[in-house]
């Protein structure tokens, strides 16, 4: 094993938001309603700080998923 | 007996090593900055710093004092051990037995190498080839004069005593001054007292009666008048050793309950590798690449006894976290000394648990044989109240 492995890495996802940032498709899914929304901010005191606005939805097809968006980079990612 | 031995000089290696790429540093007066925790003394200084009066050893207080716009650098002890060690293994490539003395220090016997390489030019060309770093290299008939030699060896020109035996080492150390005596860590405090009571030269000396010396300084008197006299113990080289390394990044500079879980991992990542073969560790060396290049960290551990439970290693290494000055970027844990194999043998009554243990093992065993070190993980929690999921749980070698 050449190092140690992360486990729930984040994933790309594509997400189509509205215009203040609420997902309305996920994967070519239809957003049913968003449960839960937060923001976390980390690192702030290094030259990588982190902030992610994340989101719990759940789809017209009954998917729970977790999805954030990296507000530095305006990506898009799915984690479980 | 007839005998050689070579000393291998690498000046300010420790201080060189620390610097890294920054090397143009050693034009300007810069010292070796204290140890955490340790006495405020100067390590290793360049030669610009020299000219002004300092050398090591010297007070922090005084340093500054005698050179205010000293530039201190931090020490890296963990890459000065690694960088040693690869030195030291070229060395041996050659079928040199080497003692090491101290970082940039080493000494061996050259008799059983003169007609390998043919004769005493062809052995130092050949450690030359191996080391490609720019050593000195003095050869004496004493371990003390061969040492000696080399600090005023040249770096293309090796200063060689010819001859052999006590008379001959102790003639071509009679004019060398009592400073040299520094180069024994245990004799570092002895040069100031002897020049201050007005003996300046090896020579003089190895002419005071013994008995004087004792009286004044005990046994480190009469190691010095050895040394002076052209004797030394005999070289005790190292055995040849084995190089077993783990090391875990920590991106998010670690410190705590985290260091602690990593070294977890260390040790259980140490203790699945082939090449331990089933043996014991009898001696682990932890070591840590401090935040905001703060240097390096470096604690070796001996263990009371040899083994190779990681409940125990974990017991053991655990409390050595917290002498670590700062966190860590990076923690690495290196195998120093093996034991003896471990005990497998069967009790008389055997417990089920332990059955179904042993079995279990097994089983891991061979599908490793099979599947490679990745077949057999199990999930290890790092951080567990981490905001971020990434960062709450590894995976991690299984040990039964």
């Amino acid at each position: 094993m050449s190092g140690p492995r992360r486990l729930g890495v984040p994933r790309r996802v594509a997400v189509e938001p509205d215009a203040a940032g609420r997902p309305l498709e996920v994967d070519g899914r239809t957003v049913d309603s968003v449960r839960e929304s937060w923001l976390i901010e980390d690192r702030w005191w290094t030259e990588r700080p982190l902030r992610r606005r994340y989101w719990e939805i759940v789809t017209t097809c009954g998917r729970n998923e977790i999805v954030f968006v990296d507000l530095f980079s305006q990506r898009w990612w799915r984690q479980r | 007996m007839f005998v050689m031995i070579v000393s291998v000089l690498l000046p300010r290696f420790a201080l060189a090593t620390a610097l890294g790429d920054r090397g143009e540093l050693l034009q300007t007066p810069c010292a070796l900055a204290p140890e955490p925790g340790g006495v405020q003394k100067v390590g290793e200084v360049s030669p610009a710093a020299e000219a002004l009066g300092l050398h090591p050893g010297l007070r922090l207080g005084e340093s500054l004092a005698r050179c205010p716009e000293l530039t201190l650098v931090p020490p890296d002890p963990a890459g000065v051990a690694d960088r040693w060690e690869r030195l030291l293994v070229r060395l041996e490539s050659i079928g040199a037995a080497v003692e090491p003395e101290r970082p940039g220090l080493v000494c061996f016997e050259a008799r059983g190498l003169l007609r390998l390489h043919g004769g005493i030019d062809g052995v130092l060309a050949a450690a030359r080839r191996a080391l490609r770093a720019p050593a000195r290299f003095g050869v004496a008939p004493s371990r003390f004069a061969a040492v000696a030699a080399a600090t005023r060896a040249r770096s293309r020109r090796p200063e060689i005593v010819s001859g052999s035996g006590r008379a001959v080492a102790r003639a071509y150390l009679a004019s060398l001054p009592v400073s040299l005596l520094r180069a024994r860590a245990a004799l570092a405090e002895l040069p100031d007292a002897l020049e201050r009571l007005g003996v300046r030269t090896l020579g003089e000396l190895a002419g005071l009666p013994s008995a004087v010396l004792a009286d004044r300084f005990g046994s480190l008197g009469l190691l010095a008048h050895e040394l002076a006299c052209g004797g030394d113990s005999p070289l005790h080289p190292r055995p040849p050793g084995e190089f077993l390394r783990e090391s875990l990044d920590l991106p998010e500079a670690g410190s705590g309950v985290q260091l602690e879980r990593g070294l977890g991992l260390l040790i259980d990542r140490l203790l699945a590798r082939r090449e331990r073969r089933g043996r014991t560790i009898r001696a682990v060396v932890i070591s840590a690449v401090l935040v905001e290049q703060g240097g390096t960290w470096r604690e070796q551990v001996v263990f009371r006894e040899a083994l190779s439970d990681p409940v125990r290693m974990r017991l053991a290494l655990t409390p050595r976290l917290a002498l670590m000055p700062a966190p860590a970027d990076a923690l690495r844990l290196a195998v120093e000394r093996f034991g003896p194999l471990a005990s497998d043998q069967r009790g008389l009554l055997e417990a089920p648990a332990e059955e179904r243990a042993g079995r279990l093992r097994e089983a891991i065993r061979q599908a490793r044989v099979v599947a490679g070190p990745d077949a057999a993980l199990r999930v290890l929690t790092v951080d567990p109240d981490s905001r971020f999921p990434e960062r709450r749980a590894v995976l991690t070698p299984f040990e039964g």
